[in-house]
């Protein structure tokens, strides 16, 4: 029996948890050695699904319409905290309005209520409407007429004063910090806030629920359906067979689309409490407040090194803006382990504020850790006189500090070289040089770190049928990262088969093929082996049954690009030669993803360097050129995979120069929850970047050899950019964006 | 429930504004979000669309520009370009897809874009209340004058017409009257809030250039390279030795500049002092353009 | 009120408000749902569709204001938007693939009257189109690939 129950640990956005996972031994497989030479994992491939997107036919959550279908709104708090009254009954009768819920309910959904009449942040929702029509929606929720009592807004800064925290403040420690700054030769200390950065995705949280009896179909716009039933299944007190979650296209959701959300739990409540289908969609407004966001932090960093940048010692003080609760997110992460230090100390105050929770925003915690500690780095390299990039690599270190475990791989140095190598860093200061346009410009460098190895559960199943064209069922959400088509080029290849005959599915529950949520960097490294497995379980019986039909050993022959051969050469047909004789029977393989490693971390490393001018007159900031090298083990498709750089770094320059959610300090209302005063970055906005991969697989990882890229690119984008601001001005700002009022100032 | 017009000719669009709670409305695109925003609830939306009022003609040695001339045609059209400040201006607001609908009239007439007037959560004092929320709070982007409102004014066409000269025909039903475009607009009051002189029934019909001046600039400077509405912006145009300096996002409304002064007047504050920096440095810019 | 509308070359009359925006009547009541609504506010250019061949944002427009003008959405571009579509999916021009319709859309237009844009002419083209995916530097190699020009 080649099936079994281990017990591994799996992780997720630098959280191991010991999990329970179905492995299946015929599954293990050789990751293909550096050098071979592969069919099609490695080179450039379209999306399978870019012609229905770029068409306008691809059918997103919100563009789901179904017969009967009712429009739902939500009441939300207008201010931070507040006292709601409401006339339920009023908006019951306003024509068009099928059903109304108030924070009492009723509700048939159990846990946590949604709704609330007492809420704590701004935008918290109070009830919700389903009505015939957008505009009978809008008349309901006017007609609740709501009356509130303000409550005073809860503030950061007293907050902190006050010690107000969402969790008990966490103090990490290693080594001796105190003692090591006391003897430190040279002591640099940095403060540096960061924004509150929203993840905008352009579809905005959305759902449509449909029950049929006691079965409910829910297409959402997530990042995890099987969560998302998981959790509509528990609500509703259903058997998760009786729930059926769809997510076939997803307009981004960068972190903040997890699960069912209260989008979900609504339409759903609202539909079984009327009996017809009900979609509810946020406005702009309402996910720009309550879609979540990167937390805002203000991080004081201390370096203790000798005099030729060993590292003695880092400190670490960071308070976060958490809104009213959620997770603290590893921003003390990089301290611990970016660079090689036996000595720190971090301090993570997280203050409650009337905000809703702040929530993941690709790489959270990380980038925000990054951006501050690369800075500190930068100013120990001006106080000593070294080399930015050489005072990294003198403390690199090859051991996850945290476990003592070696790195599965780790290619820092190989990308530092080639970073500097394509951003013609050792030509750096040549760039200060005055120019005709007047802008001052300058060059500056980040690491990246983050996790990429995921873990079990997942599985694929591959279907070959008569037609000798293969079908991968998967659980994958491709949330616009190309996942589907990278498990296309897996399977394609372990099978021999030219992509065209190769389709990949998800985004539906249906089938209960298991895949993680589409966040923490995960699905390459936990699907696409399960993929691979299956296909190769698939292959291992078409030859089986080639050998039947051809009268000839299966360990004689191959296949590749749809044709199978004997390894003399002798025999040479096409695929279908043999599949035809399936009739209506189909070639079945499933494949589990294996346990992870033992005894390594698998973690992903990178350097970017940027390039910026200033114009010191007007205090505008244009980020000319960023270089991004990164290192996430073997590349399945580097088009898809440069497409994830170029958007982590967009998103990087974005939180760099002008991104970030203000908060009214008399009402704790955001200010800026429309698109037309968050900046996002435009098509003018955009550097040159040019990206490079240390593609070499990950030797310690089975199967596949490759990490997850999803994350990596945004972590340091940012510190870059104010690395370089620093070197061609000679100033920092005190927060981040850098924008004209910011820089103004520092320049004054 | 809003009534909806589109009247055929400028006579009956001037009836039809004369009642009471009528708005004209050009490309629709400021004032579809006011509405949207609850700041503005109008029983009728009087559409110009139709009313020939995009027209774009030569009257004697004035350059006539319609009021529904979009800010796409400005940008291009061949008669602006002695009026580079003008073209400038119009080929930098809003977007592509904002310009091929927005119109000139719109662009001067629209609302301040400050957040606490645009936010439906709260009801400033320039939009009927009794609190400028601005002034406690957050007004980074704001005004750098003091006042009951502290907003900033939005429009680039604004100080780029003013600067090259431009008056306007005001119309309504019983009057025609013509005004220098700066006169368009004035400080809000205890009893008018309003930022412009325009009295219901009243509409903006064409501006109206003068002789193109030697030489004109238009520099301003927003949140990103583009798509943006201008932090601060000034426009200057010469006429022989006489040199109009007009800037934008620094006062309610678009503000005539000293040019030996140009910070005169506008103190700012610690959270705006920082706009002042920028309205030197980009008046000094224009300025230089135009030498 | 009853308003005749041309949407890709066909003509609708339509039960409508004439106050109701051109894109609300077009995703539920023509069913076009390729134009999307990112925003509902002019500020992102999902929306994007063609007004007697002019790029425009629709979110904001009313239905009435466009009564017997020809709009022209992702869905009836046909022919003239196939190389740009091919383009955009070759040089992997999107991701999510949520903004892409006004993408193609406002490329599109810009094609039709510059042949041979320059990268300021696509930048000045293609701004109000954000794209949070920042699919931005494929979207300009698609374009500069539609004008015939190889990109490095």
């Amino acid at each position: 029996m080649s099936q079994r129950l281990v017990k591994t640990q799996r992780e997720m956005e630098g959280r191991f948890e010991d999990v329970w996972a179905l492995v299946d031994d015929e599954d293990e497989l050789e990751t293909w050695p550096e050098g071979t030479e592969l069919a099609v994992v490695g080179r450039p491939a379209t999306r399978q699904d870019g012609p229905v997107r770029a068409s306008g036919v691809a059918r997103y959550t919100v563009d789901v319409a179904l017969p009967g279908m009712l429009v739902a709104r939500v009441l939300r708090a207008p201010t931070a905290r507040c006292r709601a009254r409401l006339d339920l009954e009023a908006a019951r009768s306003v024509t068009g309005v099928r059903a109304v819920l108030g924070p009492e309910g009723p509700f048939t959904m159990t846990g946590d209520p949604v709704l609330t009449a007492e809420p704590a942040w701004a935008g918290q929702p109070i009830a919700a409407v389903a009505a015939d029509t957008p505009e009978a929606a809008a008349a309901g929720l006017a007609a609740l007429a709501p009356e509130y009592e303000a409550v005073p807004p809860l503030a950061l800064e007293a907050g902190l004063e006050e010690q107000r925290f969402t969790e008990e403040p966490n103090e990490k420690l290693r080594g001796d910090p105190d003692a090591a700054l006391a003897d430190a030769e040279a002591r640099v200390e940095l403060t540096c806030e960061t924004p509150a950065h929203v993840q905008t995705p352009l579809e905005p949280h959305a759902a449509v629920a449909a029950w049929e009896g006691d079965a409910l179909t829910v297409w959402v716009s997530t990042q995890g359906i099987f969560d998302a039933r998981k959790e509509l299944a528990k609500r509703f007190g259903l058997e998760t067979e009786q729930v059926r979650v769809l997510a076939e296209f997803i307009g981004g959701g960068f972190g903040g689309k997890q699960g069912a959300g209260p989008e979900a739990l609504l339409a759903a409540e609202l539909a079984r409490a009327t009996g017809r289908p009900v979609r509810l969609v946020l406005t702009r407004h309402e996910d720009q407040v309550v879609g979540g966001r990167r937390a805002w932090t203000r991080q004081t960093v201390t370096l203790g090194a000798r005099r030729d940048g060993t590292l003695t010692a880092v400190e670490l003080a960071a308070v976060v803006d958490m809104g009213a609760a959620g997770m603290v997110f590893p921003v003390a992460e990089p301290a611990f382990s970016l660079y090689a230090c036996p000595n720190v100390r971090t301090m993570t105050f997280p203050v409650r504020t009337s905000l809703r929770a702040q929530n993941a925003f690709r790489a959270p915690g990380v980038v925000e850790g990054v951006t501050v500690l690369e800075q500190a780095m930068d100013e120990l390299a001006v106080a000593l006189d070294l080399d930015p990039l050489e005072l990294r690599r003198m403390n690199h270190v090859d051991r996850d500090q945290a476990t003592d475990m070696p790195y599965s791989s780790k290619r820092l140095l190989a990308c530092y070289d080639r970073a500097a190598e394509l951003a013609g860093w050792s030509t750096r200061d040549e760039l200060r040089t005055a120019r005709a346009d007047g802008l001052l410009r300058g060059m500056g460098c980040a690491t990246q770190i983050w996790w990429g190895g995921g873990g079990p559960p997942a599985h694929a199943n591959v279907r070959i049928d008569a037609s000798g064209r293969a079908l991968v069922t998967t659980g994958i959400q491709d949330i616009g990262t190309g996942t589907l088509t990278t498990a296309r080029i897996v399977a394609a290849e372990e099978l021999g088969l030219p992509l065209e005959r190769v389709a990949v599915r998800g985004g539906d529950t249906g089938p209960n093929v298991y895949a993680p949520v589409s966040g923490g960097s995960m699905t390459t490294p936990a699907v696409m082996p399960a993929v691979r497995s299956a296909a190769g379980k698939a292959r291992k019986t078409l030859l089986g049954l080639a050998a039947d039909v051809l009268e000839i050993s299966a360990d004689d022959l191959t296949i590749a690009n749809g044709r199978i051969k004997s390894k003399d050469g002798a025999l040479d047909v096409e695929v279908t030669e043999v599949t035809e004789k399936l009739g209506n029977a189909t070639i079945d393989g499933s494949g589990t993803r294996g346990p992870n490693p033992e005894g390594f971390r698998v973690n992903t490393f990178g350097c970017q360097i940027a390039q910026v001018a200033v114009d010191t007159g007007t205090g505008v900031v244009t980020v000319e050129r960023v270089v991004a090298v990164h290192d996430v083990g073997r590349i399945v498709n580097p088009l898809t995979a440069a497409s994830q750089v170029e958007g982590g770094v967009i998103q990087g320059v974005g939180y760099a120069l002008a991104e970030e959610l203000l908060v009214d300090p008399t009402t704790g209302i955001p200010v800026n929850g429309h698109l037309d005063d968050y900046k996002m970055p435009t098509i003018v906005d955009v550097p040159e970047i040019v990206v490079d991969f240390v593609d070499l697989p990950d030797e310690n990882l089975p199967n596949l050899g490759s990490k997850g890229l999803g994350e990596p690119p945004i972590v340091p984008t940012a510190a870059a950019i104010a690395n370089a601001f620093a070197h061609a001005t000679g100033r920092r700002t005190d927060a981040l964006p850098l924008t004209p009022a910011r820089v103004l100032e520092a320049l004054a | 429930m809003t009534t909806y017009a589109r009247p055929a000719t400028i006579d009956e669009a001037l009836e039809l504004l004369a009642e009471d709670g009528a708005a004209p409305m050009g490309g629709g695109t400021d004032l579809a979000g006011q509405i949207d925003r609850g700041i503005r609830g109008p029983s009728t939306v009087v559409d110009l669309g139709a009313t020939g009022l995009d027209g774009l003609e030569r009257d004697g040695d004035v350059l006539r520009v319609g009021a529904a001339v979009t800010l796409a045609r400005l940008a291009t059209a061949p008669e602006l370009e002695p009026y580079a400040a003008v073209r400038t201006a119009a080929s930098l607001a809003a977007s592509p897809l904002l310009r091929n609908v927005g119109t000139v009239a719109g662009n001067l007439c629209q609302h301040t874009r400050c957040w606490y007037y645009r936010g439906e959560e709260w009801h400033c004092w320039l939009g009927g209340g009794d609190t400028c929320y601005a002034q406690i709070g957050d007004h980074r982007k704001h005004s750098l004058a003091p006042g009951d409102c502290i907003s900033a004014h939005p429009s680039d066409l604004a100080p780029a017409l003013a600067a090259c000269g431009a008056t306007v025909e005001v119309r309504s039903r019983d009057e025609a009257r013509e005004l220098p475009l700066l006169d368009l607009y004035r400080s809000p009051t205890d009893d008018n809030r309003s930022l412009v002189v325009l009295e219901q029934g009243e509409l903006v019909a064409a501006i109206r250039l003068p002789p193109p001046p030697e030489a004109s600039a238009y520099e301003r400077v927003g949140e990103r390279a583009a798509f943006s509405f201008p932090l601060v912006s000034v426009a200057a145009a010469r006429r022989d030795d006489d040199v109009r300096l007009v800037a934008a996002g620094i006062a309610n409304v678009p503000h005539e500049l000293d040019p030996s002064d140009p910070l005169a007047g506008l103190p700012g504050n610690p959270q705006t002092a920082w706009k002042r920096t920028l309205l030197a440095t980009l008046a000094e810019r224009a300025l230089a353009a135009v030498r | 009120m009853t308003l005749v509308l041309e949407v890709n070359g066909e003509r609708h009359a339509l039960e409508v408000e004439p106050t109701r925006r051109l894109l609300a009547v077009l995703r539920e009541d023509l069913a076009l749902t390729g134009a999307k609504l990112g925003c509902g506010e002019g500020a992102c250019g999902a929306c994007a569709v063609l007004l007697d061949g002019i790029p425009v944002v629709s979110c904001l427009l009313p239905v009435g204001a466009v009564a017997g003008r020809a709009v022209t959405t992702i869905e009836g571009l046909g022919e003239r938007a196939a190389a740009v579509q091919e383009a955009f999916v070759a040089e992997d021009a999107l991701q999510c693939g949520f903004c892409t319709p006004g993408q193609v859309v406002s490329a599109t237009a810009l094609l039709e009257v510059t042949e041979n844009p320059t990268r300021d002419e696509i930048h000045a083209a293609m701004s109000g189109n954000l794209c949070r995916c920042g699919t931005y530097p494929k979207i300009e190699r698609a374009i500069l690939r539609v004008a015939g020009r190889a990109v490095a």
